[in-house]
């Protein structure tokens, strides 16, 4: 069972390649966040039981309510509905991240050990390159931001493809999670949201 | 079986559409009804084309009919098998496709030329998705022509059969929709030449060949549609059980394509290639898991 979610997970992240408006991205946030707590529910059976409530609250609570609720927010608030205007257009992205699917794949192989699945080891690769070049090739901020979760998706991934060794690595990824929501809850706070053309003039 | 369910296919996405829009619209005969009239009639040729412009719709028919002879049908081996048949059925297609490109070119006209090259461009794009999904068919059953895959597909002792089952359906509705031109790639209903792909390459074909392109596309709806059976369906249950739910399948496959085609916005045509690169990908992300999974590591 657990293996069709990451399937799932992996394809969310393709999509993050083609999707072009930030409704797709905040709402494929939020389905990672789901997807996540289902493969911590399978995959952290072994872990304490008040552990294993807390990830599930956290990721539940935090990964795919609070977080989607934010960047909709912002984006609400902002007015920017577009990912991107001039950044590299979605058909190089998808081969991009194609290759970047290669490359975790042969990385992970390489890199294969008897603690971690090659599976998870692999979509986490994947989940960090997407990050990546969400960050890369985007001139928003909001979408800089969205890699970063994704990348904090992928540390998750990770966490949980060894919890049942090393626990608090889970914890670690949790404080990320937390760290990303003070992180928006700054375009609050700084008031860094209203203009759209402070969104956009990140990177230049 | 492909036959018959071919000609009631343009019917229910008719109806469906109609259905989904409120308004009360043809009954399923009437494609073929309107195929009929088509084929009573003669055919008008412009002086401006020659041979290549006559034979094409035959050469495409054809094509699609022996595409057919590949296609098994639960454990009925198809009617020709042999290794690395599906090589054989993609590049039969594109025989036909190729033909009815030359054909566009043909005729001189730069609207139809243009088409054409949007034609190729976009089976050029899917054509990896077909190729990379069989090759991860060919891989979780270890065999390599579409009679045994199929036989083979439900009875392997992998445990993961569901998720290339769910992903072979995805694909390859996306396929066929991307073949066929509809949307969201391309629009038959559009009335606006320069935004056509499929339709403006066959705007000089009247009669007895326009009824013959419609009958092929209509018949790469009903092969696409057994191909999904053939992932859907596990090929060891009983013949009138099989019977039963091949026309259910085909039904249900018309069914979603006439609800994509209400409920879908037509992409723009700079989007076609980054969303027909999307299944493509797809699809490597469905090779590597059985990469993954087959050399366990």
């Amino acid at each position: 069972m657990v293996i069709y979610l990451i399937i799932m997970f992996a394809i969310s992240l393709v999509y993050f390649a083609s999707a072009e408006r930030l409704v797709t991205y905040i709402r494929l946030i939020g389905i990672q966040g789901l997807l996540l707590c289902g493969i911590a529910i399978l995959e952290l059976i072994e872990i304490n039981t008040v552990n294993l409530i807390f990830i599930i609250a956290e990721t539940i609570i935090i990964k795919a309510i609070v977080i989607p609720y934010l960047l909709r927010r912002i984006t609400k608030v902002s007015g920017v509905t577009k990912v991107h205007r001039q950044a590299m257009p979605g058909f190089y992205l998808v081969i991009l991240s194609v290759a970047a699917l290669f490359a975790s794949l042969i990385l992970s192989w390489s890199l294969r050990n008897p603690y971690v699945d090659v599976i998870y080891m692999t979509i986490a690769l994947f989940s960090l390159f997407t990050g990546l070049l969400l960050i890369v090739t985007h001139r928003l901020i909001i979408s800089h931001l969205t890699g970063f979760l994704i990348i904090e998706n992928a540390v998750f991934i990770f966490s949980i493809a060894v919890g049942n060794e090393m626990p608090m690595l889970i914890n670690i990824g949790i404080l990320l999670d937390i760290f990303v929501g003070v992180l928006i809850l700054g375009f609050f706070g700084l008031r860094l949201k209203p203009y759209v053309n402070e969104l956009t003039m990140l990177k230049d | 079986m492909i036959l018959v369910s071919a000609m009631f296919f343009p019917g229910i996405i008719l109806r469906t559409k109609s259905i989904a829009s409120g308004r009360r619209g043809p009954g399923i005969l009437q494609p073929l009804r309107d195929a009929g009239v088509l084929l009573r009639k003669g055919s008008v040729f412009s002086t401006t084309t020659g041979l290549i412009f006559q034979i094409a719709p035959v050469i495409s028919l054809a094509t699609v009919l022996c595409a057919i002879l590949v296609i098994p049908f639960g454990k009925q081996e198809a009617l020709i098998h042999f290794e690395g048949d599906f090589v054989f059925f993609a590049y039969i297609l594109s025989l036909g496709r190729f033909f009815m490109i030359i054909a566009a070119l043909d005729t001189g006209s730069s609207f139809e030329g243009m088409g054409a090259s949007r034609e190729a461009f976009f089976a050029m794009l899917i054509e990896p998705a077909f190729f990379i999904l069989m090759a991860t068919f060919a891989m979780f059953t270890g065999y390599v022509s579409f009679t045994d895959i199929f036989s083979n597909f439900f009875i392997t002792s992998n445990h993961y059969v569901l998720i290339f089952s769910i992903i072979g359906f995805y694909i390859f509705i996306q396929i066929a929709l991307v073949e066929n031109s509809r949307l969201p790639v391309d629009d038959p209903k559009t009335h606006l030449e320069l935004t056509m792909i499929h339709e403006v390459m066959i705007l000089d074909y009247s009669g007895f060949d326009k009824a013959l392109i419609h009958i092929t596309t209509w018949l790469k709806f009903a092969v696409y549609g057994s191909l999904i059976y053939n992932v859907v369906v596990p090929a060891g249950w009983n013949i009138y059980l099989q019977i039963a739910l091949f026309l259910a399948v085909q039904a249900l496959f018309a069914i979603i394509v006439g609800f994509l085609e209400s409920f879908r916005a037509r992409n723009k045509m700079n989007k076609n290639p980054k969303f027909i690169l999307t299944v493509s990908a797809i699809a490597i992300l469905a090779f590597a898991v059985i990469l993954i999974l087959n050399l366990n590591l």
